[in-house]
């Protein structure tokens, strides 16, 4: 084991091309749009920049869950994960668009007063006095720079620890400090997130809050990032080395786990539902009285039905879990369902009308595709397993031929 | 001994690896009613003894669809239909208000399904056993490892038995009584 280098393969190299090209191709494309309908292009951006977020953050979430449990699940996606969130500069950057030019489009509710930016000092829709101090723009950047520091600061941490256990295999101390150090940075992580999400996507309808709303992005991104690191070993394990690594039972592990986190991000997408359903208070309720009625009660009802019954009915099963044609499948298409749960989040803010524009598919597409060739171009940079754990020997052991 | 007080022939052995090679032997030789024991798991050996997927997984769904079913079907009945009571003027059938104890009561009818189909189809629990009659047998808990021929195989024969376990190196070879 020790001679082998576990470098990742040419079909690495061909994903970061095709995607570095697609997504340039469409950020060209895109940048038409950012000037002639702005208004249209920022929702589409904010929509696209939460879900390559989710890719990033659910990632550190999920590597920061893995040193904490260090089950062998962990072992096999560590390299890739690692490389998610090394994505991060790329959200600093892809974040300053929304900051700089989108903050007018987003955040002004179309100026009509309803926006956090414009709300007027006294009368209906002024805000609360904390939220007339706290959701102002200098505020808004502050504490952007806030959770990027801290994103920034956990995904240094664990990367360049993980890079030099590759060294020092036999540093004990080493490992219990990233074991030390996970915890932590879970409960960080979610913090962040929450704060995050109430400003980026929440503060969309300044008058509406929702105690749980954090813990319904948390939960997404896990689910994105685990679908995306199921795609993602598949795809490594077409060609050697990761081929002979790769067996059904980490398949089936991971299967079970995005079983967990749909049904985890189900269960806070419910709660938020029944909280507010049985409260029955006109404040509360806006949040579904635009989302459960006519065209967003139907993209409502695809949610429920395509990102949460028909995935949670396939994995039930034993042997999807374990099959490595369907498995990827269905997580490919959990993340094109989050993209759909975002858009079914954060769009009915701006538009009544539940359709899709041309910059839904063009933006995605480009956030997407770079930020995937810049995580293929992250993945190459280090062998594709932390050679240096000491349980890698036994995780990637065979015991069924 | 009477044939029928047979319950068939018992080898014993040092390691998991002779336990798995001799139990595919035994297979190979065309035996097909033989138990493994072992003081723990051993991966494989699911696989060399043959064991076919049970029906645990399918009872455990059937019970958690009647859990389901049943959980949310006893809730309508009560508020929809014998006793429709006007609680803040919400629907009779609350259906959000019913979520949380059909979920509940999902999971109470799955893990029953789960507990008692797996007692049901191991017929556990089981106080005795033929095998609890070789003195030996007490090692299978500790630090050896047992492969058992059942005398109900229909090509089973005690000589020829004792002789392809002698083959596969074991170290004790024992008849097991059924009483």
């Amino acid at each position: 084991m020790a001679a082998q280098e576990y470098q990742a393969p040419e079909s690495v190299s061909r994903l970061q091309q095709r995607a570095y090209f697609v997504g340039g191709v469409a950020l060209l494309v895109s940048i038409f749009g950012a000037v002639h309908a702005p208004e249209l292009f920022f929702p589409s951006y904010l929509m696209s920049f939460l879900l390559i977020l989710g890719l990033t953050v659910g990632s550190l979430g999920l590597l920061m869950l893995q040193h904490l449990t260090s089950g062998h699940w962990g072992i096999i996606i560590r390299r890739p994960l690692e490389s998610a969130t090394r994505a991060l500069p790329l959200m600093v950057i892809t974040f300053l668009p929304i900051a700089i030019f989108g903050m007018k489009y987003l955040y002004m509710g179309h100026g009509e007063g309803k926006g956090w930016l414009n709300a007027p000092a006294t009368g209906e829709g002024a805000l609360s006095d904390f939220q007339k101090t706290y959701l102002t723009a200098s505020g808004f950047y502050t504490r952007a720079v806030i959770y990027f520091v801290i994103w920034l600061g956990l995904m240094f941490i664990f990367n360049v620890s993980s890079k030099q256990q590759d060294l020092n295999p036999q540093d004990r101390a080493l490992r219990f400090r990233l074991k030390m150090l996970a915890g932590p940075g879970i409960i960080l992580y979610v913090f962040v997130m929450t704060f995050a999400s109430i400003d980026w996507a929440m503060s969309l309808s300044p008058h509406w809050a929702s105690t749980i709303y954090g813990f319904l992005f948390v939960a997404g991104q896990l689910i994105s990032s685990m679908s995306l690191m199921i795609a993602v070993v598949v795809l490594l394990a077409r060609t050697e080395p990761f081929a002979s690594v790769l067996q059904k039972r980490h398949l089936h592990d991971l299967g079970k786990l995005l079983l967990a986190f749909l049904m985890l991000w189900a269960y806070f997408d419910f709660s938020q539902l029944l909280i507010i359903w049985s409260g029955n208070q006109p404040e509360e309720i806006s949040f579904y009285r635009t989302r459960l009625y006519s065209g967003w009660g139907v993209v409502a009802v695809i949610v429920l039905v395509f990102h949460f019954f028909v995935p949670f009915f396939l994995l039930l099963s034993q042997d999807v879990k374990r099959n490595a044609k369907v498995l990827p499948r269905i997580a490919i298409w959990l993340i094109f369902m989050r993209l759909v749960d975002l858009f079914w989040m954060t769009r009915p803010e701006f538009t009544s009308r539940a359709m899709p524009t041309w910059l839904d598919v063009v933006l995605p597409l480009a956030l997407g595709g770079l930020w995937l060739g810049f995580f293929a171009f992250n993945l190459k940079q280090c062998p594709l397993l932390p050679l240096g754990d000491p349980e890698l020997a036994e995780a990637i052991e065979h015991h069924e031929h | 001994m009477r044939p029928s007080d047979l319950y068939g022939v018992m080898g014993e052995f040092g390691t998991p690896e002779e336990l798995l090679e001799a139990v595919k032997k035994v297979r190979q030789a065309g035996y097909r009613r033989l138990d493994a024991y072992a003081p723990f798991p051993i991966e494989g050996l699911s696989d060399a003894l043959g064991l076919k997927r049970n029906l645990v997984p399918a009872i455990t769904l059937l019970g958690g669809l009647a859990g389901g079913i049943g959980g949310f079907g006893f809730q309508y009945w009560a508020a929809a239909i014998t006793y429709p009571l006007n609680i803040g003027g919400r629907p009779l059938n609350s259906w959000p208000a019913f979520i949380p104890v059909t979920f509940e009561l999902t999971i109470l009818g799955a893990s029953l399904a789960a507990v008692f189909g797996m007692l049901a189809l191991n017929r556990l629990p089981h106080p005795h056993h033929p095998v609890f009659n070789v003195a030996r047998f007490t090692h299978a808990s500790s630090d050896r490892f047992f492969v058992c021929i059942e005398a109900k195989d229909p090509n089973f024969h005690l000589e020829k038995c004792a002789r392809l376990l002698q083959e596969v190196h074991a170290h004790h070879i024992t008849e097991v009584s059924n009483d």
